[in-house]
């Protein structure tokens, strides 16, 4: 064989020098962790509490206030009895095939994971419509965060946060958030400049402008995105149990080491009922509040 | 273009040529996703493809699908480390019906569960080494989501493991005592809650097993249930599912065989008795994780490092003329 060379074999780094770097980083995160772990964790309390506590709400409710609750939610937002009558009928044979409990525990941190989303995304969007600089540090940060293998930061945050629900919000939000953020900023930016000259000649301040007008008309973008990121946070379910998240990740997860079809099928199917219900919901809301625009432009 | 085709045409008849002589032909090896299995697969591969002229690959894999597709597709042709407990009935069955064949033990001293304290915990209180220990001082292990409550890290969802750690949870009643079971989702859960809370000097008790890197690097204190080992009943009933009255026992050691499928043992029995010799005692294995560990190391490294360090060991698995082969290969490397 051939002597090697740098021209037959990539230049690579030294292998001592390579472990060196990687256990130094290594050290430095553990070092980080011993340090400021629980300070961090005593951040993050409020949130745990309230997720525990919204848990707690969804699995001690009767199951029929549940379904009467959510039923009146679907049915205030679309307006479509067909759907509700769907989302009844889903809901009864997920109770009625044993999944009650996990679908709960699923639809709580979703629901939660989705406010975050939003709460956090929204204004992020707005501030990227309004600086071209914000816009260009954000997008490669919703890039990594889109494409980033969700082991690669999950374990890191379970060195620094424990298992359970915490580092799975984190998990699910980083993974859901970007679609929010990035349609956000897209509908802001897509209001037309014309009506925007409009408003601030009628004398329209800043913020006048931004709740009356730049909001309103970027709506079905806004909404678009955030029915994208409930759809993403769904499709997180069973990654999130693999740090502990109780829900219907876990049987899902059960039943692929076990290989038991059936189980992973129900499970999968259930997930897919929430995901229908909360995009059908957020789809039709969307829809209702560009027709009531419609309506009053024209 | 007439020669271009026709120099492929002679490369690729001088590569079949090459592979024909072999004796051996293509075997395939499961490397495990595990530090242990994936450092045996590797320590096989080396010496499969120069001591004995195999054309070998590595797959990917994992306890129960490389036995499943072991079993019903003849391939992978050798898992070098398999934990027969967690697919027993499988695997006996397999072995009856000629589909499988045990070659021996890849840890000769058999793995290791049971439920484990940080050995900080023990040096301050001695008595949290027992199981009445650890119920009384239930304070000390919090549970991950609710204060108030005491956690106890049982096994990943799905895995064997699952079934016998919450009989012996309930035939402890550790529920009494304010435990409740917490279901880490995976091994890189149950590992990073592990991991947590031995950085940071906090109480853990939970389900794992040796030897493993974790173990390896973080010491830990197995706890004794003061019940000695009920055979008979571990196996009839601890690790059922339907076990309605489970009672307290430790786990007994548990057996990692190297497995092939029966079509590769008989058409290689010079392999075949290799792989049936080669094994480890737990104590080399936690000696070469820990080294693993300590440099970061992947299976092909840790390899290298054990065939040029450990000659005393690997040379008796294998005849001296088998052995000069993998030397001199090993001297080029």
């Amino acid at each position: 064989m051939a002597k090697e060379s740098w021209l037959t074999k990539f230049p690579a780094m030294d292998r001592q020098d390579l472990t060196a770097i990687k256990k130094s980083l290594d050290g430095a995160y553990r070092e980080f962790s011993r340090n400021y772990g629980e300070l961090i964790e005593s951040f993050f309390d409020p949130l745990l509490y309230f997720l525990v506590w919204f848990e707690k709400l969804l699995l001690e409710t009767p199951w029929w206030i549940v379904i009467i609750v959510v039923t009146g939610i679907v049915h205030l937002s679309a307006r479509s009895v067909k759907l509700s009558v769907g989302v009844v009928i889903a809901l009864c044979l997920i109770g009625y095939f044993g999944m009650w409990d996990n679908t709960m525990r699923t639809l709580s941190i979703i629901t939660v994971c989705t406010l975050v989303s939003i709460a956090l995304g929204i204004p992020i969007g707005i501030m990227m419509a309004r600086s071209n600089r914000v816009q260009s540090i954000v997008n490669p940060i919703l890039d990594i965060m889109q494409t980033m293998p969700a082991f690669v930061y999950l374990i890191p945050v379970v060195m620094l946060l424990g298992i359970g629900k915490i580092p799975g919000v984190i998990a699910v939000v980083i993974y859901a958030i970007p679609p929010v953020i990035r349609l956000t900023n897209l509908g802001i930016r897509l209001v037309d400049p014309e009506v925007l000259e409009a408003a601030t000649a009628y004398g329209a301040n800043k913020s006048q402008r931004l709740w009356g007008v730049q909001l309103p008309l970027a709506m079905p973008t806004i909404m678009a995105g955030v029915n994208q990121t409930i759809m993403m946070a769904l499709a997180m379910v069973v990654v999130a149990s693999m740090i502990g998240v109780k829900g219907l990740g876990q049987p899902v997860l059960k039943s692929i080491t076990n290989q038991y079809f059936t189980l992973g099928l129900f499970n999968g199917l259930a997930i897919v009922a929430l995901a229908i219900i909360f995009d059908r919901v957020s789809q039709a809301y969307a829809k209702r509040t560009q027709r009531h625009m419609e309506g009053t432009h024209s | 273009m007439k020669g271009l085709v026709g120099i492929i045409l002679i490369f690729f008849s001088m590569m079949a040529s090459a592979v024909a002589n072999e004796p051996c032909g293509k075997v395939t090896i499961a490397d495990m996703n595990w530090s242990s299995a994936t450092f045996i697969a590797h320590v096989d591969q080396f010496i499969l493809q120069h001591g004995y002229g195999c054309d070998v690959g590595l797959v990917p894999g994992d306890t129960m699908p490389t036995t499943i597709s072991m079993m019903e597709k003849g391939e992978p042709d050798i898992a070098p480390e398999l934990w027969v407990n967690s697919a027993r009935d499988a695997i006996d069955k397999a072995v009856a019906d000629k589909l499988l064949r045990i070659a021996g033990s890849s840890l000769s001293d058999g793995g290791e569960e049971g439920f484990w304290v940080p050995e900080y915990m023990v040096n301050k209180d001695p008595s949290i080494a027992t199981i009445s220990g650890v119920m009384a001082n239930a304070k000390l292990f919090k549970h991950p989501e609710d204060r108030s409550k005491s956690g106890f890290f049982g096994c990943p969802a799905g895995w064997n493991c699952q079934i016998s750690a919450e009989h012996l949870f309930e035939a402890l009643k550790l529920a009494d005592a304010g435990f409740e079971l917490v279901d880490p989702g995976s091994s890189a859960g149950l590992a990073g809650s592990l991991a947590k809370a031995y950085e940071r000097g906090e109480g853990w008790f939970g389900y794992y097993w040796a030897p493993t890197a974790v173990l390896g690097k973080y010491k830990m204190v197995k706890v004794d249930f003061g019940s000695g080992i009920d055979f008979d009943h571990f196996t009839s009933c601890t690790t059922q599912e339907e076990c309605e009255d489970p009672r307290v026992t430790m786990y007994p050691p548990s057996p990692v065989h190297t497995v092939t499928t029966e079509a590769f043992a008989s058409k290689l029995p010079a392999v075949f008795e290799y792989l049936s010799k080669r094994s480890f005692t737990n104590a080399q294995m936690n000696t070469l994780l820990a080294w693993m560990e300590d440099n970061q190391a992947e299976g092909d490294i840790i390899m290298e490092e054990f065939l040029n360090n450990h000659e005393s060991t690997w040379t008796l698995w294998v005849s001296s003329e088998v052995a000069t082969k993998v030397k001199k290969a090993l001297a080029e490397l």
